[in-house]
């Protein structure tokens, strides 16, 4: 589901079923490092969004985690905010889906499952070629998930 | 003087009625549109779109057919990519489901249950269907898995909007 009024609905409706809460992390960053934050962002949006079209039954698509790549103890900071929220409903499993290696040092601060992705430049590639990129990176997630849940159960 | 002298009160009527139509109609176009809109797109939507699948070599096993179209939302023109899930029947007649699961929308695959490896599984609650789409009683799902209808034009598979599942 995605953060829609409509999906919210779904979710009062049928909260039993959903158990999972995914949190897009989206860097920004001004400095030299702009458009590699840039391009993680989008790499992110991306896939988060083409997981949430297989899997909309069971997890919310939470609207991104967006925070300033230079400044991570504050960032860090809401992240736990986030977790301390979510944790509250019942939102067994929470996971943050990343491109950007800082997060990995945070990585046992979290109570989250953290995935963390290369991110792939997409910018030059071919249209055909991008989106089979992205099937193969969304694939790839979706396993992670299946295997936290039958962990779980 | 004659009769036909329009008085200052009638012309600013006139005037007013005149000027009010326009805006009113300004107002109203818009909205009638917005209301007879979505019935154009509906009858738009009837169309069959062109998969990359030869029909000659549809088999009995389920396979992925993918089609691209363009879906036209109020603000966003986007490129969506729906799969089908194609096959023959015992009686040679080619079946098209809908991967969209019948309990809350995840994505079904053939055969990805390794405990089931003929029926439709879904992996977020488990939901499984037989290779007609029926849903198996006991797992979440309360009806079939639409179907799309196909037609065949120069050999490739064409697939228009999913229905609901008929016999079931
Ligand atoms: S969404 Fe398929 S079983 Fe629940």
């Amino acid at each position: 589901m995605r953060w829609t009024s409509s999906d919210m609905d779904m979710y009062m409706k049928e909260k039993e079923y959903v158990d999972t809460a995914v949190i897009p992390m989206l860097p920004v960053s001004f400095g030299s490092d702009m458009k590699q934050a840039a391009s993680m962002a989008e790499f992110i949006a991306l896939l988060t969004n083409q997981l949430e079209r297989q899997f909309r039954g069971r997890l919310v698509l939470l609207p991104g985690y967006t925070y300033f790549k230079n400044d991570s103890e504050k960032s860090l900071e809401g992240v736990k905010n986030w977790e301390r929220e979510l944790g509250k409903d019942q939102f067994k499993h929470v996971f943050i889906v990343t491109a950007d290696t800082e997060w990995k040092k945070h990585e046992r601060n979290l109570s989250s499952s953290l995935i963390w992705l290369p991110s792939i430049p997409l910018e030059h590639m071919d249209e055909n070629y991008k989106v089979s990129i992205i099937e193969d990176q969304v694939k790839q997630l979706m396993h992670l998930f299946i295997q936290k849940w039958r962990e779980s159960e | 003087m004659s009769k036909h002298r329009v008085s200052r009160r009638q012309f600013l009527n006139y005037t007013l009625t005149g000027v009010g139509g326009f805006m009113a109609a300004g107002m109203l176009m818009p909205m009638v549109r917005f209301a007879v809109d979505p019935v154009l797109k509906a009858s738009e939507g009837g169309d069959f779109i062109a998969t990359k699948q030869r029909v000659d070599e549809i088999t009995t096993e389920p396979q992925r057919v993918d089609f691209t179209f363009t879906q036209k939302d109020a603000w966003y023109e986007s490129e969506v990519t729906n799969t089908a899930w194609v096959y023959r029947d015992d009686k040679g007649e080619i079946v098209a489901l809908s991967p969209v699961c019948k309990h809350l929308g995840c994505v079904v695959s053939w055969g990805s249950d390794s405990a089931n490896p003929d029926m439709f599984f879904c992996p977020c609650h488990y939901g499984l269907y037989t290779k007609d789409g029926v849903n198996v009683p006991g797992t979440p799902p309360l009806g079939p898995l639409d179907v799309f209808p196909y037609q065949e034009r120069d050999g490739i598979l064409y697939l228009g909007k999913a229905k609901p599942h008929k016999e079931a």
